[in-house]
């Protein structure tokens, strides 16, 4: 079974969502369960990966079959240390995010099971996919779903926020698409596949545009600022699963994106705009983390941390070291839980009192203290205190970047004060202090359902902030290898250059 | 040539035409407003003209005294076109029982409509493309003014009629320039004779070549001849719009791939840079003046534009894959075309149907499998994985960068993005607008939906295994050069 085991990952979901559109209208809870159980057993089968993954670098769980033979097209999956989290991660929180979800959604709860079903099979499918064009597919199908969900069951301006989303990803994607196009072409070898692709040399001077057209899909999916302003409006308006899943997830999906395509196909390029790249990240942390400073609405606050956060993940992949790559890939997972938990938290706090307003709260801890627990370890793990998860992926990520550039890591650790100032701040004034408002003395604590999605997610950040090597044994030879491509490609093209220019010196010389 | 006349490749053809008539004689014998199972009668003749098609798949290339050529281009062409006639007679009962307008003749013209199509993309000689191209449009005049107590329908017949003629006069003009010069209307021999022309000869052949573009221009509704097309697929009873926007498509893009591909190649030098630029000018146009629309079937109108330029792109290209490319695209978007025109007009009763965007409003709720054929047509329209309109696109753009078209590619996809927004606008109304009022529409018929899974069913399937698709098109497109 383990040589399908992907397949049968993206699979599952499909047949889960199929399963689900054709049941009564009427039969809510039976939609629902039966989402939350085929996407936990997609996430058991998920572990099955972790248990038999090998700590090298080369793809793993490979499934390499024709598809689409006259353009050379194959059906192409496998996974490395840089998705094998990844992937796990996605079919991890979908259940979760399900869960969450019982009493939330009341309208429409077929089509809501059925888009959040497709949604993991496509995110699952990103992450697998080793051909050019099986990724795209995954890449842009994953739209749709995601666009539903914003659309139909998000807050007021839920149709704004929903279309803006589609163009602006869709408006990245297309150019990706050209450069595809152009790669394909030009490499003349009738083949998408990515690791074919990485080890044909490509011209320097056609890099910088493939480059170009390609990160500017990832950019915007991150987002790195300046193309980040779709975010706050897709997060605030989107229902609680479709934030949590949109954080947690898709904007991995941007850097995920150059790592396993811009970087290793383009490496020239890479390099190049590397400083570029980081002075983005850097902008984007600051920015993100000023303008969460003064968010009056607690999920725009976890919105621009979100740029803030991704900011981090960039700056570890610009620094081209792989204990940058790893910390990158390590801040993805750490973004995704600890986002991912306090959007629920969140939503489990509109839903008892349907304002997100930061100033209509106030002395919580004494009136929810089970909820107020979890709020601050996860507002920890957030704000990287030691001993969280997401300390460990930051502390990486400056330690990969400070040979680069450091004036960039003095940068990015202001970030990490201001990202302490604007959730402790944020904590203070939600929890701390009287119960102003009459409204909040008869709020309920958590349920046993609302417990038993958060508390995983605690249990993970806690668990990735003491056990971190157990992760990142697995992640490390892949981004490592990464990283060795990446130099030994830019050498190899100096070595060239210097060769190119050499014999015209030496006929220089005689002449 | 013989006295003998191999007639084998016009039988597909012969056989639609007989159903045409018997169609006719049935509407006299059963007499005045009585009805009669016309839509059965015809859908009986145009699978007896698929299946003598199958048959000529075993002669292939044979040739009926140099007009008609039953070769796999023009027989793959011919498939599409019989289906998408029988797709629109699926969709037409429900949409004249609505109208009060079952009568034979409509039916007898949409069959000599396609009969035209079939000689379009069939003919190996301009004068009988231009035979066809009149038959096909002479009895779509007729079909669009069909609904004659409707004042839009008359002005669409109109319209149709007054632009259609005047195009035609282009496209003869040019096919008279293009006799002069070589001596003979055949595109073999054109292709033979017009790399040796010199002087004013050659000037004179430029010359025919735009006015064949002029006049295939019209034909294909692309930007600056497309003024005609709203109005027109506004007007029109709308399965006889979807027959247009579907089978005219095909059959005038076969014609055109054929006289430039196979005819005029030695002019490429002079007719791609024009043909490039058209194409951008469609693209933009058409997806920039769909965005303002508030109509559907105006917006589809403009959309088909739209696509019309994406058609062009491939044209530019490099010439083998060209026509693959086009093929395939001609099929992903008949298909779609068919599918969303099919909803309006499956939903269309007592001579009512959906006009506008709010007209869904709700849609999702009250007809969750309609709206989601509506929804998959259009992101089939916009390019989005998983459906054929992705894979035609992604044809399409291939073909733009491997002739080093790389400009067309962007302009092809920023315009898809532009697209997006307007395909959206229909997905917003049905899944993200609650319903006003009461559902007044009609029930689907089972006609309707039969001919509604085709479409979906195509759009899905050729869209994640396109394989058989691309090979058929990759040998028909080999067929002609």
């Amino acid at each position: 079974m383990t040589q399908h085991l992907l397949s049968l990952l993206i699979a599952l979901p499909l047949a889960g969502a199929l399963a689900v559109a054709f049941t009564r209208r009427e039969a809510e809870s039976l939609q629902k369960a039966l989402g939350i159980a085929v996407s936990g057993l997609g996430f058991l089968l998920s572990l099955l990966l972790v248990s038999g993954f090998r700590d090298v670098a080369s793809l793993q769980f490979v499934e390499n079959v024709d598809w689409i033979p006259n353009w050379g097209i194959r059906y192409f999956v496998g996974i490395d240390g840089l998705s094998l989290w990844l992937v796990v991660l996605a079919s991890f929180l979908t259940p979760l995010a399900l869960l969450g979800s019982w009493t939330q959604i009341h309208a429409r709860v077929r089509e809501f099971v059925v888009f959040m079903l497709l949604l993991e099979a496509g995110m699952i499918g990103v992450f697998v996919a080793q051909d050019l064009f099986l990724f795209y597919v995954f890449w842009e199908a994953m739209l749709v779903p995601m666009y539903f969900l914003i659309g139909i069951w998000g807050y007021e301006r839920r149709v704004y926020a929903a279309v803006k989303f589609f163009l602006y990803t869709f408006a990245g994607s297309v150019l990706m698409l050209v450069a595809f196009l152009v790669l394909y072409r030009t490499t003349g070898m009738g083949s998408l596949s990515i690791p074919e692709l990485a080890r044909t040399p490509v011209d320097p001077a056609l890099q910088t545009w493939l480059f170009l057209g390609c990160a500017l899909a990832f950019a915007i999916k991150v987002p790195m600022w300046p193309f980040h302003t779709w975010l706050p409006d897709a997060h605030v308006e989107a229902p609680t699963a479709g934030s949590v899943i949109l954080a947690a997830v898709l904007l991995k999906m941007g850097g995920y994106g150059f790592l396993r395509i811009a970087i290793p196909l383009f490496p020239d390029a890479a390099r190049r705009f590397a400083p570029w790249i980081g002075a983005l990240a850097v902008i984007g942390i600051l920015y993100g983390a000023l303008v969460s400073l003064v968010q009056p609405d607690l999920k725009k606050l976890v919105a621009y941390s979100s740029v803030s956060h991704l900011g981090f993940v960039m700056l570890g992949i610009a620094s081209f070291t792989t204990i940058g790559l790893v910390g990158a890939v390590y801040q993805m997972l750490n973004h995704g839980i600890s986002t991912g938990a306090l959007f629920f938290l969140v939503g489990m706090l509109y839903e008892r009192r349907h304002t997100r307003l930061i100033s209509e709260f106030g002395g919580l801890r004494a009136v929810v203290p089970w909820y107020f627990a979890t709020f601050l370890l996860i507002s920890l793990s957030s704000i990287a205190v030691p001993g969280f998860n997401g300390f460990v992926g930051e502390f990486l990520i400056l330690l990969g970047a400070w040979p680069v550039d450091p004036r960039l890591v003095v940068l990015a650790a202001i970030g990490v004060v201001l990202a302490a100032g604007y959730v402790l701040w944020m904590v203070k004034r939600v929890f701390y202090g009287e119960v102003a408002k009459a409204e909040n003395r008869g709020m309920r604590d958590l349920s046993a359902r609302e417990s038993f999605v958060l508390v995983p997610l605690v249990a993970l950040a806690l668990l990735m902030g003491v056990a971190s090597p157990l992760f990142t044994r697995r992640i490390e030879p892949a981004a490592d290898a990464l990283v060795r491509q990446v130099h030994l490609h830019t050498a190899a093209a100096a070595t060239r250059a210097a060769r190119a220019a050499a014999p015209a010196d030496a006929a220089g010389v005689r002449r | 040539m013989s006295g003998t006349v191999d007639l084998q490749p016009a039988y597909p053809a012969i056989l639609v035409a007989v159903t045409a008539v018997a169609v006719l004689l049935t509407q006299a014998f059963a007499g005045k407003g009585r009805t009669a199972p016309f839509s059965a009668l015809s859908l009986a003749g145009l699978a007896a003209a698929l299946l003598s098609l199958v048959l000529l798949e075993r002669a292939p290339g044979a040739v009926m005294g140099g007009a008609l050529t039953a070769d796999r281009f023009s027989l793959f062409l011919q498939v599409v076109i019989l289906a998408v006639a029988a797709l629109a007679v699926l969709f037409s009962p429900q949409y004249l029982r609505s109208l009060r307008l079952e009568r034979g003749e409509y039916y007898a013209l949409l069959l000599f409509s396609a009969v035209g199509m079939m000689g379009l993309v069939s003919s190996l000689e301009l004068v009988s493309i231009f035979v066809a191209l009149e038959i096909m449009s002479i009895a779509l005049y007729g079909l669009a003014g069909m609904p004659r107590a409707r004042p839009a329908s008359q002005e669409s017949a109109l319209k149709y009629f007054i632009t259609g003629s005047f195009s035609s006069a282009f496209l003869l003009y040019g096919i008279a320039l293009l006799y002069g010069v070589c001596g003979t209307t055949s595109v073999e021999e054109i292709a033979r004779k017009l790399p040796l022309t010199t002087g004013p000869a050659s000037l004179m052949a430029v010359l025919g070549t735009a006015l064949l573009l002029v006049g295939f221009g019209f034909k294909v509704a692309s930007v600056p001849f497309h003024m005609w097309a709203p109005d027109v697929y506004e007007g029109a009873p709308t399965p006889v719009t979807a027959f247009m926007a579907a089978g005219v498509k095909v059959a005038a893009f076969g014609a055109l791939l054929r006289v430039f591909d196979a005819a005029l190649p030695s002019l490429a030098d002079r007719w791609q840079p024009i043909v490039a630029w058209l194409a951008i000018a469609t693209m933009v146009v058409g997806n920039l003046a769909a965005l303002a629309q508030s109509g559907l079937k105006r917006m589809l109108a403009y959309s088909s534009i739209a696509h019309a330029g994406y058609l062009l792109t491939a044209l530019v290209a490099a010439p083998r894959i060209a026509g693959e490319a086009m093929l395939y695209y001609l099929v992903a978007y008949a298909a779609v075309n068919l599918g969303a025109f099919g909803v309006i007009s499956a939903l269309s009763r007592d001579g009512r149907e959906p006009l506008t965007y709010r007209d869904l409003a709700g849609l999702a709720q009250r007809r969750p499998a309609l709206a989601a054929a509506l929804a998959l047509y259009m992101v089939s329209l916009t390019g989005i994985p998983a459906t054929a309109g992705f894979v035609g696109k992604f044809y399409v753009f291939t073909a733009a960068v491997t002739g080093n078209w790389v400009a067309l590619a962007i302009v092809g996809v920023s315009m898809s993005v532009v697209s997006a927004y307007y395909y959206l606008g229909v997905v917003v109304s049905m899944y993200m607008r609650d319903p006003d009022g009461e559902d007044t529409w009609a029930a689907v018929s089972p006609a309707s939906a039969f001919a509604l899974a085709v479409t979906a069913g195509v759009t899905v399937v050729f869209g994640i295994w396109p394989t058989p698709v691309l090979n058929l098109a990759r040998e028909a497109a080999r067929s002609l050069l």
